[in-house]
């Protein structure tokens, strides 16, 4: 917490004086308590459960030990469910200054003035590997100073059954957002409907809702971070587009779906598509086989201003609190040399899809070529709220789930003028707070 | 571990001072006092709540007046917070569903554990297993039981809507958590899941307080199963079921984990509550003064319920 | 209830609502039960029926037990909820006893004070309360839990308590103090031992709450090694987007057994408490 904060809130300092004192009574028993180790000798970093067991598993038996081995310092590698308590976590370890050093920094925007300057780190790496895909680096450089280093971003592509396509006289993924209506209606007849999830989830909504906007022209704030630019024919056509896919192409369900539901329904045979991360074709291969081969990936379809994709990114980032920056620096410059994070990538099937150019013609690539949408769509993909700038105020839109709300409310009866005006609203809200 | 033993272990440090020091008998009748001894007992019990209640409660409050996100300096914007809130539509909109799901879901509750406690009240073969048994939602980590309902309200593959295909009800199931009247009704539905055995056993506790000899009387007087009930068993009933109510509403009101991890809120925020809308103003976008503005909300409004509960209860 | 039963009363006013009641709690249990057992491919199979089974394994426990902490997240589970309710039962009998049964000054705004407790949300407290834990340095231990949970828990286990203490005749502790009794030996040997119901039902009532508990673990407690089951299952259980369906089945099903053990010991002794309460009524 900053020094006038502190100061600020001089009552709480004594209150909390007391507080110690009682606690320290309280909390009487030792084998309980685990006092924080002396600074240098250990590093807390906390990372979501990656989706490939063998990625989190790299880093607890591979890297955890070289790491230890090579510096004595002791490396507690501690996992959180990214769509689930992530976030809140991060926040109060932000806040208060909490025992974690290093970590995947999701939705760092929100908290971003907790971050140390690592500058030095994504200069160097970028230098390293063959530079960054830029758009992430809107996220990860603020103000001129980098606050998070890239890692690696979670692919969303359209994942969909070539099987039931074909039957349905569908040889090649549609290419524009009105053949995938088409499409969609045909499968839905064939009672194969398409599940495009809409509601509260951290990713598989906006992950096609956003580049739908984008490829129609719409965006909901300016680049300036001030305009509220959503209120236009281009978004308008967009939530009709929206509602007329959700009635005659959609499963009934997907309006409320979380980012665990498409995948159940994907896997248990309910819907012919929907846009996800390559989990879906990692689950299959493991437990239906069958459906794994009849599995196929392909970009989002175009609209009338281009095709476009969300980027998930996975940045890592230090806590400015961390008792001791040098050591902590010096682990993430480690974690991120070639050497290191190469074999990283690769032991997670490159679901993280590397930031680093270097990376572009890996061979890992080729190991599964229905990745591929994935690494493509490094170029084409925007952060969230694209073209606005990625800061606290892009963080509350997401929090708040204004834009996926927007067509779900537009799904279930809500007319598109209505829908437009009230999150118009919401948009103005959090753009003129102070 | 009884919790006899536990209450006996637990002698305040002044009170084996008292002891020690027995032939004074000064300090002793000093402590015989009625307000003397309150206040020795309840020290402990209220220096513990103003620490670890008191204190963040008066943070929490102030952080109400401010403008605060995340690691950043707060401003202070007086009632700014609430006048933001007050002109917000998801927040009204999450007002209303916490009391559609408060009322519906503890009503639900009450009328089904009283039930529940009506039926294991009886002598039955099973009648221990039954009552064990019946307590299991109650118990179950609720994250757990919740991602179990995931599947159970699934659209194809759900049990509720392959009973209702097999049973001929319906060719195609409801969207139990798509259609905005149904995901309310459905997390009503879990959340009185798991609240009823709780209703159950302590009105059940509360039953067989009532005297055999009661019922006696009454069926004497040639008082019917239902006469029985509603003059002698309500009446003696109500305290029990007036607490276990209040309780109800309470953590009905604040109720998180389910929402949280069974729809977040959606379709469109029709099922966000208070609860859900607070944290997701604090901690998912940061603002940490208007998330603490939107929970401080939820006291007034929670207050509000149960004075009209108890008024309610008064007139009756 | 008294009074000749025919088979009709019995059918409608017990074994119809009996089964009612049983499959409404029940069945997703047995839908959880089931799950654990069933191959991922068979969950995932549109044409099986979901109470159906056709080759149970084992796998899902196997790998819940050899790949994650659950006997440890158990155990914290078990240790934490245990200790959390002592707690709550001691500080919520000291602030029950004199406000059901005696007399003192400030006690109205004292009730009041502790009513007004009930209402404090939790959404509200923890961004204090983590800065409170990580000030103590208590963040990432099982101290964090056990100190904070009785903050949800002490008001409601002295609510609950409050009811019971009142329902003790004044007489038999004037007798006792009339007797040389002091009133800590009138209120250990003569009220609380008639409240043993009383506290069985608030310990219930707190231990199923802090073995639940779910906000203050999650931003308390990231070491897999000192979580609670419910904290541990989602934080290794949920990758992503995809769920361990049948690790996390079972999951709540091991993790009932040592809960439902508790239970069954407590209820019982609950129910015989109560049958042989006969001060009360």
């Amino acid at each position: 917490m900053s020094k006038s904060t502190s100061s600020s809130l001089s009552t709480r300092r004594t209150l909390l004086k007391g507080a110690a004192l009682g606690a320290a009574g309280l909390a009487g028993a030792p084998w309980l308590v685990r006092p924080a180790a002396a600074a240098v000798s250990q590093i807390t970093f906390n990372r979501e459960s990656a989706y490939v067991p063998l990625f989190d598993k790299h880093i607890r038996e591979v890297m955890v030990p070289a790491y230890q081995k090579q510096t004595g310092i002791r490396l507690n590698y501690e996992t959180d469910a990214a769509g689930g308590g992530a976030v809140p976590h991060l926040i109060s370890i932000a806040q208060s200054r909490g025992p974690i050093d290093v970590a995947w920094v999701q939705a760092e925007a929100v908290y971003r003035d907790a971050l140390l300057d690592v500058s030095d780190i994504g200069e160097a790496v970028g230098k390293a590997q063959g530079g960054w895909h830029e758009e992430v680096l809107r996220l990860s450089v603020w103000n001129g100073k980098w606050k998070s280093v890239p890692f690696g971003n979670i692919g969303q592509i359209m994942v969909y059954r070539r099987d039931w396509f074909e039957e349905a006289g569908i040889k090649d993924f549609p290419d524009t957002w009105e053949e995938f209506y088409e499409a969609g209606v045909k499968l839905k007849r064939k009672g194969h409907p398409f599940g495009m999830s809409m509601g509260h989830g951290f990713a598989d909504n906006n992950s096609w809702l956003q580049p739908l906007m984008w490829s129609y022209g719409s965006q909901a704030v300016a680049a300036d971070g001030k305009t509220i630019t959503l209120d236009s024919q281009e978004t308008a056509k967009s939530i009709d587009y929206v509602r007329k896919l959700y009635k005659d192409a959609c499963i009934d369900d997907c309006v409320g779906w979380l980012d665990i539901h498409n995948n159940k329904a994907f896997l248990t045979s309910q819907i012919s598509c929907t846009n996800n991360a390559t989990s879906i074709l990692i689950s299959a291969k493991r437990d239906l086989p069958e459906m794994a081969k009849v599995i196929d990936h392909a970009e989002n379809p175009r609209g009338p201003k281009g095709r476009f994709h969300a980027l998930v990114p996975v940045n890592h980032g230090i806590f400015a609190h961390t008792p001791d920056p040098a050591a902590t620096k010096a682990f993430l410059r480690w974690f991120m040399e070639a050497k290191n994070v190469g074999p990283l990538y690769a032991a997670g099937d490159m679901y993280y899809a590397p930031f680093l150019k270097g990376y572009d013609a890996s061979p890992e690539w080729k190991k599964e070529p229905r990745f591929l949408p994935c690494q493509r769509l490094l170029t084409t993909g925007k952060l969230p709220l694209w073209p606005a700038p990625t800061d606290v105020k892009a963080g509350q839109v997401y929090a708040t789930f204004l834009i996926a709300d927007m067509f779900a409310r537009a799904c279930t009866g809500t007319s598109t003028r209505q829908v437009i005006a009230d999150t118009v609203e919401q948009l103005k809200k959090i753009y003129a707070g102070a | 571990m009884t919790p006899g033993a536990e209450i006996t272990s637990a002698a305040p440090p002044a009170l084996a001072g008292v002891r020690r020091r027995r032939p004074k008998f000064r300090a002793r009748d000093w402590l015989e006092r009625e307000s003397v001894f309150s206040w020795v007992l309840l020290a402990p019990p209220l220096l513990f709540l103003l620490l670890f209640l008191g204190y963040p409660f008066v943070y929490g409050l102030f952080l109400s007046f401010f403008h605060m996100e995340v690691a950043r300096e707060p401003t202070f914007v007086g009632l700014g917070n609430f006048v933001r809130l007050w002109g917000d539509a998801i927040f009204w909109k999450a007002v209303r569903n916490t009391a559609e799901f408060t009322v519906l879901a503890c009503l639900l509750k009450m009328i089904g554990g009283l039930g529940m406690a009506l039926v294991m009240n009886q002598n039955f073969r099973l009648k221990a297993l039954s009552r064990a048994l019946l307590l299991l939602p109650f118990v179950v980590p609720t994250v757990l039981s919740t991602v179990a309902w995931q599947w159970i309200l699934d659209p194809g593959m759900g049990l509720i809507n392959r009973l209702l295909v097999v049973s001929g009800l319906a060719t195609t199931g409801p969207s139990w958590l798509g259609n905005p009247t149904l995901a309310m009704l459905s997390i009503i539905l879990v959340n009185t899941w798991r609240g009823l055995p709780f209703f159950g056993i302590s009105i059940l506790a509360g039953l067989q307080t009532v005297p055999t000899e009661l019922y006696d009387a009454a069926s004497i007087d040639g008082a019917g199963t239902w006469a029985r009930f509603r003059h002698v068993t309500l009446p003696l009933l109500m305290p029990v079921i007036l607490i276990v109510t209040t309780f109800s509403i309470i953590f009905t009101f604040f109720d998180f984990q389910l929402v949280y991890v069974l729809t977040g809120g959606g379709p469109a925020n029709e099922t966000h509550l208070m609860a859900t809308y607070a944290f997701a103003l604090s901690m998912g976008g940061g603002q940490l003064g208007l998330g603490s503005a939107a929970a401080l909300a939820m006291m007034p409004a929670l207050a509000l319920v149960l004075v009209l509960l108890t008024l309610y209860v008064r007139r009756a | 209830m008294v009074g000749e039963l025919t088979w009709q009363r019995r059918l409608f006013g017990l074994w119809l609502p009996l089964l009612v009641l049983t499959v409404f709690c029940l069945l997703p249990f047995v839908w959880m039960v089931i799950t654990s057992l069933k191959p991922n491919a068979e969950l995932y199979d549109p044409k099986a029926f979901p109470l159906a089974i056709r080759h149970p394994s084992l796998e899902h426990y196997i790998g819940l037990l050899k790949e994650t902490n659950f006997l440890l997240w158990t155990a914290n589970t078990m240790l934490v909820a245990v200790i959390a309710t002592a707690i709550s039962l001691i500080l919520g009998t000291l602030l029950a006893y004199p406000l059901a049964r005696l007399r003192f000054p400030g006690a109205a705004l004292l009730a009041m004070t502790v009513g007004a407790a009930y209402l404090v949300p939790q959404t509200l407290l923890f961004v204090p309360m983590v800065d409170l834990v990580n000030r103590l340095h208590l963040g990432n231990t099982l101290s964090a839990v056990v100190l904070t949970y009785p903050t949800l828990l002490v008001p409601f286990c002295a609510w609950l308590l409050l009811g019971y203490f009142k329902t003790v005749p004044k007489e038999l502790e004037e007798a006792a103090l009339i007797d040389g009794a002091s009133r800590w030996c009138a209120m250990t040997r003569v009220v609380l031992p008639l409240c043993v119901p009383g506290f069985i039902s608030a310990g219930i009532f707190a231990f199923t709450l802090a073995q639940n508990e779910f906000l203050y673990a999650l931003l308390f407690l990231t070491r897999s090694d000192i979580r609670t089951v419910s904290i541990g299952v989602v934080g290794e259980l949920i990758r992503g987007d995809a769920f361990y369906w049948g690790q996390l089945m079972a999951a709540a099903f091991l993790g009932l057994v040592p809960v439902v053990a508790i239970y069954m010991f407590f209820v019982k002794y609950y129910v015989a408490g109560l049958t042989s309460g006969s001060v009360k009524g």
